[in-house]
């Protein structure tokens, strides 16, 4: 009988997830709900958990809870700390869910609603969830290895030292656009600017208090810094009313992306207590309470989705970002669907707190799912607004014209009807000087969220109040990865530099942390500051160039993981990495060739050089503009190597991987695995968990 | 009263913990129960050194993701 029921359940279940996907799909000429979206997502992640995640625990990896893991075998109460599974379902999803699932989808809803959904749902549930869950489970067999280090041991030596270094590049470009995403948040917005860097101040007060009042007491800590940070969203209103105080917080571009370096370049160096470890606890409450809210105040609101399932953009010729449907709404998508440096989580702190093989499960692919969720929440979000204003916020001037008329004729003669006071009325009572041209996806995002959350509390009286509290959300969410990042990539260049000359490679001597620190932000910091100067508004530039890094990194952990699946023998059943590896190299490797070689100047960077350099020899340049269009020349040459680069480094590591296949299959090659030995867990017959809260 | 309370204790108690754990409140706790600080040789760390060590370790590897 119960069984009957379970059947019964789970295929009343896969009747809705058809049913809400079909709405969804087929919907033309009506509104459509967004508890469709909501309903679509929750059905089909349920089903892709019960069984495809159950087949992979089963079949592919063969979770043995009878093995002890790293956290049973090495607890040091430090680094291999056994966890409660929920409690490190917590950890696992506040490190790997970033800005990426919120910024992606937003921008790839110029394509519409459908294309954006469908690849955040099938995406995460095949490709990103299955990615997270074997690198998980690999990094467990081997002690918690990074996937650097798997690459090395596993694939080849060169293949090793190759994921260590693209990792490095990848990482300064996506500390670039996001860098990119909050200046263009903030830019002429005193109000935001104010409230954001006020949070620093409020952090190092909660370090000083954490480090010499209450030593670790972070949740006490947290509580007030949380109520402060509330505090300046409101006080940023005063700031904006002030003429005086309003016009030393409007600042420009380059002058925002100035600051952010020195933050950057300050969080690295000052001591991780004081600036670094406060801030990320204050993120991690405002994070969780964000989404959530986000969650509820879809549910209760059920905004209507305005946007068309497929806009006229799929050509290519799409405002927000340059490229065709394929490959470029995957591209754009990244981190909701399926993310490469989630394996750097997958294979770092988790796999040394995991408690049994089992919850590799829930952890690896159900966080994931979580993510892809939150992807699906900004989809509605952006998709819930005006889609003239969606295309007026999210467009650069050099597209759709400099003044507001010419704006609004331009959106309008797409079909999307705007009026220029449309956008003075919005600005105006989300609290802003202007939302023209704000590209990057952050203003777009907190408009469409303090829709939600001002129909769900306090009405249009409070929707200045709400953008300001998603910019903060987003802006903070944001620095917490660049401060974090820079600090890692600090500690990787030190670890290079170390191989060169040793004392480079301490990490506490000071001209090695001063010079690690500036050159990791002069590296991220020069592509910054390239998006800030570019015409296109600098989204179109590095949002598909940090795209391109980030799904060639999950191709990496994804010809590792079949690798050491066909070592495993598992040779039936290597479709399941093998499948979205190829789709995600055909992917990429498409994109990376458009981005090169397209004879469109906005979409490939030699043809946009190429067109500057013509402009500049038939002397159509302005004098004052000579100077920068030669560094946009040579910006948009340096892009085209650093896109070469990427996908040559993937290119030599699967054809290391290749080479490694073949004779594997062929018997030329005896397959070694490098697992750690098998030791039998002590908690098998005895351990209830209570210790670990398991029980 | 005092089956509702019987009732909400638990889970509330396992909330709180859980809540501790998660955000690191309870760090200094679990070190003091884990295997190598109950059978090291090496003196322990006071709260305020375990906390920097903790933070110094936690925040030199990838551990924030896009």
């Amino acid at each position: 009988m119960k069984r009957f029921l379970s059947t019964a359940v789970w295929i009343a279940l896969a009747i809705l997830a058809a049913g809400a996907l079909g709405a969804i799909a087929l919907q033309r000429g009506e509104r459509l709900n967004a508890l469709w979206f909501v309903v679509a997502a929750v059905c089909c992640y349920l089903l892709a958990f019960r069984f495809y995640s159950a087949f992979i625990a089963a079949k592919l990896l063969s979770l043995d809870d009878t093995r002890a893991t790293p956290a049973e075998r090495r607890d040091d109460g430090r680094d291999f700390v056994p966890t409660n599974k929920w409690v490190l379902f917590g950890h696992h999803f506040a490190a790997i869910a970033g800005p990426g699932p919120l910024v992606g989808p937003t921008l790839a809803a110029q394509f519409g609603y459908l294309p954006g959904t469908i690849w955040l749902i099938v995406g995460a549930a095949f490709a990103g969830c299955v990615q997270d869950f074997v690198i998980l489970f690999f990094s467990i067999r081997r002690d918690g290895k990074s996937l650097g280090q798997m690459a090395r041991e596993e694939v080849s030596e060169r293949g090793g030292f190759i994921a260590q270094l693209a990792i490095l590049a990848i990482m300064a470009i996506l500390l670039a656009v996001i860098g990119l995403v909050v200046v263009n948040a903030l830019k002429s917005s005193p109000w935001a600017t104010f409230t954001l860097a006020t949070t620093i101040p409020i952090a190092m007060l909660l370090g000083l208090y954490l480090r010499f009042v209450r030593p670790g007491r972070v949740l006490e800590a947290s509580l007030m810094g949380v109520a402060l940070v509330m505090f300046a969203v409101v006080a940023g209103q005063w700031v904006a009313d002030s003429p005086a105080w309003a016009s030393a917080f409007t600042l420009s571009g380059i002058a925002l992306a100035v600051i952010i370096m020195i933050y950057g370049f300050a969080a690295s160096a000052l001591p991780v207590w004081l600036l670094l470890a406060p801030r990320d606890y204050l993120c991690a409450f405002i994070k969780a309470g964000a989404i959530f809210s986000l969650a509820a105040g879809i549910l209760l609101v059920r905004p209507q989705v305005l946007m068309p399932p497929v806009t006229r953009f799929i050509d290519g010729t799409g405002p927000v970002f340059a490229g065709k449907i394929f490959p470029f709404c995957f591209i754009t998508i990244a981190c909701g669907a399926i993310s490469g440096f989630h394996s750097l989580i997958a294979s770092g702190t988790t796999p040394k707190m995991i408690l049994r093989e089992s919850h590799s499960r829930l952890i690896g692919y159900g966080a994931m799912l979580l993510e892809s969720f939150v992807g699906i929440m900004a989809m509605v979000a952006a998709c819930a607004m005006t889609p003239g204003v969606y295309f007026a916020i999210n467009s650069p001037p050099s597209i759709v014209g400099n003044t507001a008329e010419a704006a609004a004729t331009t959106i309008s003669n797409w079909g999307f009807v705007l009026q220029p006071e449309t956008m003075t009325n919005l600005a105006h009572s989300v609290g802003e000087i202007t939302l023209w041209n704000r590209a990057g996806g952050a203003p777009s995002l907190a408009v469409g969220m303090a829709q939600i959350f001002s129909n769900t509390i306090g009405g249009p009286r409070l929707l200045s109040i709400w953008y300001h509290f998603a910019i903060m959300f987003e802006a903070l969410f944001i620095l917490t990865v660049l401060d974090a990042g820079t600090r890692v990539g600090r500690f990787m260049i030190q670890e290079l530099g170390g191989r060169v000359w040793k004392p480079f490679g301490h990490t506490s001597w000071m001209p090695s942390v001063l010079i690690s620190s500036a050159l990791i932000v002069g590296l991220w910091g020069y592509f910054l500051y390239q998006g800030v100067i570019d015409p296109l508004g600098g989204v179109n530039l590095l949002w598909p160039l940090f795209g391109i890094g980030n799904q060639l990194l999950a191709s990496v952990a994804l010809v590792l993981a079949t690798t050491i699946l066909l070592k495993m023998e598992k040779l039936r059943w290597i479709w399941v990495t093998l499948v979205p590896m190829i789709w995600l190299v055909s992917a990429t490797m498409t994109a990376s060739y458009q981005k090169i070689f397209s004879p469109i100047p906005r979409l490939g960077f030699l043809a946009g050089a190429n067109a500057m350099a013509v402009q500049l020899a038939s002397g159509k340049i302005a004098v004052e503009k000579i100077g920068e269009t030669h560094r946009l020349i040579f910006n948009s040459r340096v892009d085209a190597g650093v896109t070469a680069l990427f996908a040559l480094m993937v290119a030599v590591l699967i054809l290391e991987a290749v080479i490694q296949w073949t004779a594997i299959l062929s018997g030329r090659r005896k397959a070694t695995l490098q697992e750690t030995p098998y030791v039998a867990t002590q908690w098998a017959d005895t351990f209830s968990g209570a210790a670990h809260g398991d029980d | 009263m005092a089956h509702i309370h019987k009732l909400l204790s638990r889970p509330l108690r396992r909330l709180w913990r859980g809540l501790r754990e998660w955000c690191g409140d309870a760090a200094y706790e679990q070190y003091l129960l884990s295997k190598s600080a109950q059978t090291s040789a090496f003196a322990r760390m006071q709260p305020a050194e375990f906390y920097v060590e903790q933070l110094n370790r936690k925040y030199s590897r990838p551990n924030r993701c896009c």
